[in-house]
């Protein structure tokens, strides 16, 4: 074979090779701009799933304006995918959401799951489908109940993919409604409540602790009423409140017929402020319009800072009018705020843990320490439940605002209140 | 004091709600199980005149009824009037049409709960030291018309005694010449109409959200069971007595138990006298 073969042939090979590494190369270039996939298992037709499937689209939005998330070496962008799970329309089975969350991960291919299921029963049977997936989730709306980040503690092995990353009810109670309660007692002498809840099991259970702790520190309850979900007239309720002098009449209900509730009580010139631990309808920023402001005076709790205005961290403000430019309305639930956060939470995990691996990027979860939209952001490493506090240089802070000439008026904690509790003209002597 | 001015106020708002879903059965035999969904259909219609066609009030609730007079029409003529006779399709082809409006509406963005109507007069007044808004006491007032309108069209107009005609006996009607399908039609628009009616007069206390359609139907079908399916005059009786006991149990007993009451009457009245309180074509039915 002569020199010029030997050339021939070498190009040949060189050619050959060169035309061979093309889908390899293809596949390099595939590989770095593959979407790292968020899977979002909501009930989308409810506050509680829209708003977070909105947050997380827009945190999604703008981590990829800029860039993406590092993995390793490459930089790779999120995409989410929202599936409806129903889960809290009445009637629909905890299996249906099950289902979606198992599309999710299956079909879908999700990396994660976040956001929901966003119905506590739903979320709870879930744990067991992430777990046997392992597919590391982060729950952001919604789900308020101990029992979750329980069963987080008490079986870590099994649990550890589960993480939740907004408040949970035993804290909501001790650390932020009856602290709130006693500062209305030392501010205006107010001591006689009257509870009205919903006939679901959180809000029968917060009713109930509620009154023995409000009993135990110097609070008068006059009376509880537990109403069916979709009752249209508080009329009888509200009599007895106002006949036994009733001065704040304490509300748990996530239906949207509380709206007549706080309709009926303006109308009725009830003497005693409405307190909403949880009142859906009066949470969204919609709602003053929607009662024509007679919701005004109505105190709501939603939950996380963020939801309402206020000044928490320096991302507060910067999230509400990201959203309000993004959505053309303020952030309108609980699980607003902590479902934005929740991007921004896993690309710090993963950026971290340098891999999308669910066992390294729950490691790098628990070590999860950073300034966030509702303060500081740290997960409880044994049962990966988010640290809450009323300063939010400390931990997560809540928010209880109140409607004052039609703004959300953040009143507690105290650290972050843009704002002082009013009472209603009719109370006042 | 509170009881009789609330009982009365709750009464006619049962009354209201029903009347339309007993219309359509005492004539058509037809039960409109869609009665829900077309309650809430009117409230969003109301609100979308109002608000995204910025037409005056009383207008978009005029025009929202004229449709709901046809939608009730188009109902029978192209869905019920190929399942007429066969109770069980009659029931599924509602329910159906009733499900798939709902879903339909949010599917189509109405979902949520700042969806209102505005009340007709703003403010409240006092009976005997009891609260009250103008909103409740319209509520009354129009209940009392509509029941005077019903027992006026059925005994002093034509197609009135036509209808009541077709109720008592429909063989012996269509024999005297009245026209079974076009009477079906005229009671499914009127259904609609009233459907459409109380849902105006109701929906401004609250909110229009798309899960109401199953409360509405749930209460419609006990106040019918218990008046006796088909008798309007049974359906206002049985709504006075639901919305009276409904509010001693609230008063009384617990709160907790006001849905239970619609529901423990449509038990006992199936185990007592499944005819209803009025019911005398099926309690003949029955003796036969």
């Amino acid at each position: 074979m002569n020199r010029k073969h030997l050339w021939k042939w070498a190009c040949v090979l060189f050619l050959l090779i060169g035309l061979m590494s093309i889908p390899f190369l293809g596949l390099d270039v595939a590989e770095a701009q593959k979407p790292i996939v968020l899977g979002a298992p909501l009930s989308t037709a409810f506050l509680y799933g829209w708003d977070s499937e909105r947050a997380i689209k827009l945190a999604v939005e703008e981590i990829n304006a800029k860039g993406g998330v590092t993995v390793g070496k490459e930089k790779r962008p999120f995409k989410v995918e929202v599936m409806d799970t129903r889960d809290l329309e009445p009637g629909v089975p905890v299996s249906d959401a099950l289902l979606v969350v198992e599309k999710l991960i299956l079909e879908k291919e999700a990396d994660f799951i976040v956001g929901g299921p966003v119905r506590s029963e739903a979320a709870l049977a879930a744990m067991d489908l992430l777990s046997k997936y392992k597919k590391v989730s982060i729950l952001s709306t919604g789900v308020l109940t101990p029992l979750y980040h329980k069963r987080v503690g008490d079986e870590y092995e099994k649990f550890k993919y589960c993480f939740r990353i907004t408040g949970e009810v035993v804290w909501m109670v001790t650390g932020e409604f009856i602290p709130c309660l006693m500062d209305i007692k030392a501010k205006y002498g107010l001591n006689k409540l009257f509870i009205m809840v919903q006939d679901v099991a959180h809000a029968r259970a917060g009713g109930d602790i509620v009154e023995k702790m409000a009993k135990e520190r110097g609070w008068e309850v006059l009376g509880k009423e537990v109403y069916p979900t979709g009752t249209t007239d508080y009329s009888v309720g509200l009599i007895k409140a106002k006949k036994d002098n009733a001065q704040v009449i304490l509300i748990w209900m996530d239906m949207p017929e509380t709206s007549i509730l706080l309709k009926q009580w303006y109308d009725m010139k009830v003497p005693a402020l409405p307190f909403g631990t949880i009142i859906s309808a009066a949470e969204q920023p919609g709602f003053w319009k929607a009662t024509e402001g007679k919701g005004e005076y109505c105190l709501a709790s939603v939950v996380n800072a963020g939801n309402a205005p206020s000044k928490a961290t320096p991302w507060t403000m910067r999230f509400v009018e990201a959203y309000q430019k993004r959505w053309g309305l303020e952030p309108e639930g609980y699980g607003t705020s902590t479902s934005y956060m929740t991007p921004y939470v896993l690309k710090d995990a993963i950026e971290r843990a340098g891999s999308l691996k669910s066992d390294d990027v729950v490691t790098a979860l628990e070590k999860t320490d950073m300034m966030g939209v509702y303060g500081r952001i740290k997960f409880n490493p044994k049962n990966h439940q988010i640290i809450p506090s009323i300063d939010p240089n400390e931990g997560a802070v809540g928010t209880i605002f109140q409607w004052q000439a039609g703004k959300r008026i953040t009143v507690f904690p105290p650290k972050i209140a843009m704002g002082e509790i009013k009472l209603p003209p009719w109370m006042k002597k | 004091m509170h009881i009789l001015i609330y009982g009365i106020i709750n009464s006619f708002a049962l009354a209201l709600m029903a009347i339309g879903f007993t219309l359509v059965y005492g004539i058509s035999r037809l039960p409109n199980f869609a009665h829900g969904a077309l309650y809430v259909v009117t409230g969003f219609l109301v609100w979308s005149f109002l608000h995204l066609l910025k037409v005056h009030y009383i207008l978009a609730i005029l025009l929202s009824l004229v449709i709901m007079a046809m939608v009730g029409a188009m109902i029978y003529r192209f869905i019920l009037i190929r399942v007429r006779g066969m109770a069980t399709s009659e029931i599924i082809a509602s329910y159906a049409l009733g499900l798939a409006i709902l879903e339909a509406l949010r599917w189509g963005g109405f979902k949520g709960m700042t969806y209102t109507l505005p009340v007709f007069i703003e403010g409240s007044i006092n009976i005997s030291g009891i609260p009250v808004d103008l909103q409740r006491i319209i509520v009354i007032g129009i209940g009392i018309i509509v029941v005077t309108f019903m027992w006026l069209f059925t005994h002093y107009n034509k197609i009135g005694l036509a209808l009541r005609g077709m109720a008592q006996d429909e063989h012996a009607a269509i024999m005297l010449g009245i026209d079974s399908d076009w009477m079906a039609v005229i009671a499914m628009s009127l259904g609609s109409i009233l459907a459409g009616l109380s849902s105006i007069v109701l929906l401004p206390l609250g909110n229009i959200v798309v899960e109401a359609g199953y409360n509405v139907l749930i209460l419609s079908i006990a106040v019918c069971i218990v008046g006796g399916l088909g008798s309007w005059v049974g359906a206002v009786l049985a709504a006075f007595m639901i919305g009276f006991v409904q509010i001693i149990t609230v008063a009384y007993i617990q709160s907790h138990f006001h849905m239970v009451v619609a529901l423990l009457a449509i038990i006992i009245t199936l185990i007592v006298k499944p005819s209803g309180l009025f019911g005398k074509q099926k309690e003949l039915e029955e003796r036969v």
